[in-house]
């Protein structure tokens, strides 16, 4: 399959460097053809501007700053994201590549003031995620970036696709061991992707 | 109180823009000292980079990139937010306000094997966000309101233990009228004078 990964870290040594090498080296031995979208690396900037604002609407238009991110969601088959969670959300690179690239005649066309999801050529999705608090405590938050990916994100895909979410809570209290034991059943995700 | 509008849109002649103003001048009125934090127009860069990221951890060092953020939300007492909902969740600008500003020693103070986050923003005794929602109350319901958990059960627990909070939000903004927005506006002023 083709497969977009979306990467956002910032750091070459930090953990999150070790599961995208890991993710990226993994699913291309298993044979599929992997487009790395480094999001640090490419320099994106998340932030939409008034001018895209104003075209949001306008398709055709409203792509046009965007257009090579736009080709590679509409040209991938499965999708897989790979980031922290900063303050019980995705990191703001992250974010921003949802509000400047996932727009009206991308993932989703407007009918009579309706979202009409669109991205059905995306047939499988997983998000590799760390959090630096525990589970409980992301619970007690509701654990929105869980959500956007379980709810928001697979409801934009092909409907009925797979959607796998692997996360690493408690990573300010995390081991040697349990870092080892996540990329591991990382690492065998993406072999059997 | 000593209020702190954070504000996010892209667009100045925007609705948000009306929702800001209308926040700001209540605040103002009731007799409290407003301070107005218009990321998009000061330009606020919201991607926290590997020299910061590296030095997140480091007391007085990871306050240095934002020190005027810093200063803002230690002045405050009341945080005020203004910004439209997209997918569900915070604009990237707000988004990366807090990964960079919110940073820890600051406003909270790291776990250890036995104690878990301690909060450090007791100075902060109140929380409202003013929103714009293009879902519906119900789907907005379902997903989980990422954006409204991001701040009110995300941010809140570092506040003062004591600390309310107040939510608006005007839904389905894409088939809004100039009389449902008029409305909203009015319910803004009307709930911002009471805090």
């Amino acid at each position: 399959m083709r497969v977009l990964v979306l990467f956002a870290h910032p750091v070459e040594t930090s953990f999150q460097a070790a599961l995208h090498a890991t993710v990226v080296e993994r699913l291309r031995r298993a044979g599929h053809a992997v487009d790395d979208c480094d999001l640090y690396a490419e320099g994106f900037n998340p932030v939409l501007s008034r001018e895209e604002r104003l075209h949001y609407h306008d398709l055709g238009v409203n792509r046009r700053n965007v257009e090579p991110y736009v080709e590679r969601v509409l040209g991938a088959e499965a999708l897989v994201l790979v980031h922290p969670v900063w303050n019980f959300g995705l990191p703001a690179i992250l974010k921003g590549f949802f509000d400047r690239v996932f727009l009206p005649g991308v993932s989703f066309r407007m009918e009579n003031g309706k979202v009409k999801p669109s991205l059905h050529n995306i047939t499988k999705l997983t998000a590799v995620v760390t959090y630096g608090g525990a589970r409980w405590r992301a619970l007690g938050v509701g654990d929105p970036p869980r959500k956007i990916v379980k709810r928001v994100l697979r409801a934009q895909i092909k409907p009925l696709a797979p959607v796998d979410y692997l996360a690493h809570y408690d990573m300010n209290r995390s081991t040697d061991a349990t870092r080892a034991a996540f990329l591991e059943k990382v690492g065998a995700a993406m072999a059997r992707f | 109180m000593r209020a702190l509008v954070v504000f996010a849109h892209p667009v100045p002649e925007s609705f948000g823009a009306a929702l800001r103003d209308t926040v700001v001048e209540t605040l103002a009125a009731s007799g409290h000292e407003v301070r107005l934090v218009d990321l998009n127009a000061i330009g606020f860069d919201p991607v926290m980079d590997a020299e910061e990221r590296r030095r997140y951890h480091d007391p007085g060092v990871n306050e240095l990139p934002v020190a005027d953020q810093i200063a803002h939300i230690k002045w405050c007492e009341m945080l005020v937010f203004v910004y439209p909902t997209w997918w569900f969740g915070l604009p990237a600008i707000l988004k990366g306000w807090f990964d960079r500003v919110w940073v820890p020693h600051v406003t909270f103070l790291m776990p250890t094997e036995s104690q878990g986050i301690r909060p450090n923003m007791q100075n902060i005794r109140r929380i409202a966000v003013v929103t714009t929602c293009g879902a519906t109350w119900w789907l907005s319901k379902w997903v989980g309101e990422p954006g409204r958990r991001t701040l009110l059960r995300g941010i809140r627990p570092l506040c003062h233990p004591l600390c309310r909070t107040t939510y608006m939000a005007h839904y389905k903004m894409d088939s809004s009228t100039p009389e449902s927005r008029a409305r909203y506006l009015a319910k803004v002023r009307q709930k911002i004078a009471r805090l």
